[in-house]
């Protein structure tokens, strides 16, 4: 389980995170919906602990990001807003540094390298250097590369830009499959279908605050909106969108 | 109590055994991105052969245009005086007599000067009075100040033997004239005539670790937090300084195998240049070249390390690339600027980085020997210099601009 507790975060001044408190559950899929600056990023980084929260508290876990970097990292498999490959190396041999930096060797790696190839079809991609990638095998590689280790918390920022259909349903069904197993699961996300889709709770974000939380049903039960994008504008901006009826 | 020191000391030795397991693979990854990084390679492999490339060109260069060093003169009325143009011809210089000419004309046709003999010189110089000899000169001819002072050289040593004879026929000795004689001696030993000519080789040696090095250093560094997969490897359980040392390391590998290809090119072109012409022994060997390469394994890191530093804290790859080409620059600067001054390079000059590896290099390329307690003291502090550098690298690592920049 992931906690965050009153956390803050400003840049140059600007705050970015205000008082930022939620859970993102094991075996749950809690999604992050906000617009641009909302700041999920942000957020992200300090669950990671790339970033430090000016005040509050992150357990990953039952460890602070702030205190002990490392021994987050061990338990978290992050897919970031760009996939941070290295276009000279093969797919076998980023997979496999990635892994050993986790601590995995022997046949526990050999295991884990064949789990995620089979489960993320990479079979093809296996010996070709990651250099010309399409946008969906990129994000493929990069999933593989955060699961590799099995982490019992996934953060992926936001995971389905500019992936084709095939590539978000193997996504979805991977993002399924980790639930089942117990993982806690942080997304972020514009994409308002694949949110409802996929998410058991919802985390609305407008200006560093969480404005709205439950899961789709409850925030447009919540709202009286006719959708989870409705109810998304409503909670973040404060104002209830036309929905279909009225522009009718 | 003592049981649990032990077992907690234990502890910590494994947790350090395995943190380092963890870095081989990073290792692993620095290396294969660094020397698969095919425009990093022919930087490295051009600059690093160009420059002994260029030497040899240059010394042979150097041996041709000498051997083309001769003087041409064009006497005219030679028939007045034909024993002296007949004694001027000798090494050097090309003496050919001509019927009557226009002095100019013959300058433009290709000769360095043009000797007009008098008339009367031969009836003159019987008669004891001094006949003249007129030397024409094009002074915008850049060799004929070399010619002309070759001639007028060859005119006193010939007159001075004329007036010798002339004496000893008097019955005047000849030690009258001369109240002392000066001779040159050239003290200098081939060695030393190579380090004349060599003496740029170890500024050029030290800037290829920087040339060889600049695009990796760059790609490493600023490079990945522009494509944002150095996030990923933040994301690594790996403290910063392991992640700054394996790109230091495969940097480095680059700028000195760069180096190293050019020490030993420059070694392999050596008998193929003009060197004994220049009067320069051959004094570097293969252990020259192990020992000049072990002497910039300190400074090939530290090079790396202050590069990826600079990288980091620039803008964006482009800024990277700026910031560091000037770089580049500096310490050439720096050794001219105390070459030019003339600076004392001996004492605490010994323990500075780059002074210490020019003086070291420069003694090696002749074939002297370098004092091993001065090595290993100038490496220890370039190396202490590393470790501050790499400790100044991970802080720079967990800097949150590096990451909100991107």
């Amino acid at each position: 389980m992931i906690q965050v507790q009153g956390i803050s975060k400003s840049f140059a001044g600007q705050p970015v995170l205000r008082e930022l408190s939620f859970e993102v559950p094991d075996a749950r899929i809690t999604a992050l919906l906000g617009a641009n600056g909302a700041g999920k990023t942000s957020c992200l980084r300090i669950l990671c602990g790339l970033l430090r929260a000016e005040s509050g508290q992150v357990l990953v876990g039952g460890v602070d990001p702030a205190l002990d970097p490392q021994g987050v990292r061990r338990q978290l498999g992050v897919v970031g807003d760009r996939e941070g490959l290295y276009e000279r190396l093969t797919v076998a041999e980023y997979l496999d540094i990635f892994a050993r930096m986790q601590g995995l060797s022997g046949a526990a790696l050999k295991s884990a390298l064949a789990s995620v190839s089979e489960e993320l079809e990479l079979q093809s991609l296996w010996q070709r250097r990651m250099g010309g990638f399409s946008q969906g095998e990129r994000m493929k590689v990069s999933l593989a590369r955060a699961l590799v280790h099995q982490p019992r918390h996934l953060i992926l920022d936001e995971p389905t830009r500019g992936l084709d259909v095939l590539a978000v349903r193997l996504l979805r069904r991977t993002l399924l499959r980790l639930r089942s197993a117990g993982t806690a699961i942080l997304f972020s996300s514009h994409v308002m279908p694949e949110v409802a889709e996929l998410s058991d709770r919802v985390l609305v974000m407008s200006q560093g605050r969480i404005v709205g939380r439950g899961s789709p049903d409850e925030l447009i039960a919540e709202t009286g909106c006719g959708n989870l994008e409705d109810s998304f504008v409503a909670l973040a901006y404060g104002e209830r969108a036309p929905v279909a009826e009225e522009v009718v | 109590m003592l049981g649990a020191n032990s077992k907690r000391g234990a502890k910590e030795n494994s947790h350090t055994m395995l943190q380092l397991q963890l870095m081989l693979p990073l290792l692993r990854k620095e290396f294969l991105e660094a020397w698969r990084d095919r425009r990093a390679l022919i930087m490295a492999v051009s600059f690093a052969l160009l420059f002994p490339v260029m030497i040899a060109g240059g010394s042979t260069f150097m041996i041709k245009k000498k051997a083309e060093e001769v003087t041409r003169v064009a006497v005219l009325g030679s028939a007045q005086a034909p024993v002296l143009a007949e004694k001027l011809a000798g090494p050097g210089m090309e003496v050919v007599s001509l019927d009557d000419d226009e002095p100019r004309s013959l300058l433009g046709e290709g000769y360095h000067l043009v000797l007009v003999i008098d008339d009367e010189f031969e009836q003159r110089y019987r008669d004891f009075l001094a006949p003249s000899l007129y030397l024409y000169v094009d002074s915008t001819n850049t060799s004929s100040g070399r010619a002309q002072r070759q001639l007028q050289e060859r005119l006193a040593s010939l007159q001075q033997l004329v007036v010798t004879q002339r004496l000893v026929a008097r019955g005047v000795a000849t030690q009258v004239l001369a109240p002392w004689k000066l001779e040159m001696r050239d003290v200098s030993t081939p060695s030393a005539r190579g380090a004349l000519l060599l003496a740029m080789v170890p500024g050029i040696l030290i800037l290829t670790l920087f040339v060889a090095s600049l695009a990796t250093s760059v790609d490493t560094s600023a490079g990945e937090r522009e494509r944002l997969s150095l996030e990923t490897l933040l994301l690594q359980p790996l403290p910063a300084w392991q992640v700054i040392t394996a790109k230091m390391l495969a940097v480095a590998s680059l700028g000195w195998l760069g180096s190293l290809m050019s020490i030993t090119a420059l070694v392999l072109l050596m008998p193929l240049m003009p060197l004994a012409e220049l009067g320069i022994q051959q004094a570097t060997t293969l252990s020259g070249v192990v020992s000049m390469g072990l002497l910039l394994v300190p400074l090939a890191l530290l090079v790396a390390v202050l590069q990826i530093l600079l990288a980091l804290r620039s803008q964006s790859f482009k800024d990277a690339q700026t910031q560091l080409s000037i770089l580049q620059i500096a310490p050439l600067v720096l050794l001219m600027a105390l070459d030019m001054a003339q600076v004392s390079l001996e004492g605490g000059w010994q323990l500075v980085p780059l002074v210490s590896h020019q003086q070291w290099l420069k003694d090696l390329l002749v074939g002297e020997v370098v004092s091993l307690p001065a090595v290993l003291a100038g490496s220890a502090v370039t190396l202490l210099c590393v470790a501050v550098a790499v400790l100044l690298g991970a802080r720079a690592l967990r800097r949150e601009s590096l990451l909100t920049a991107a």
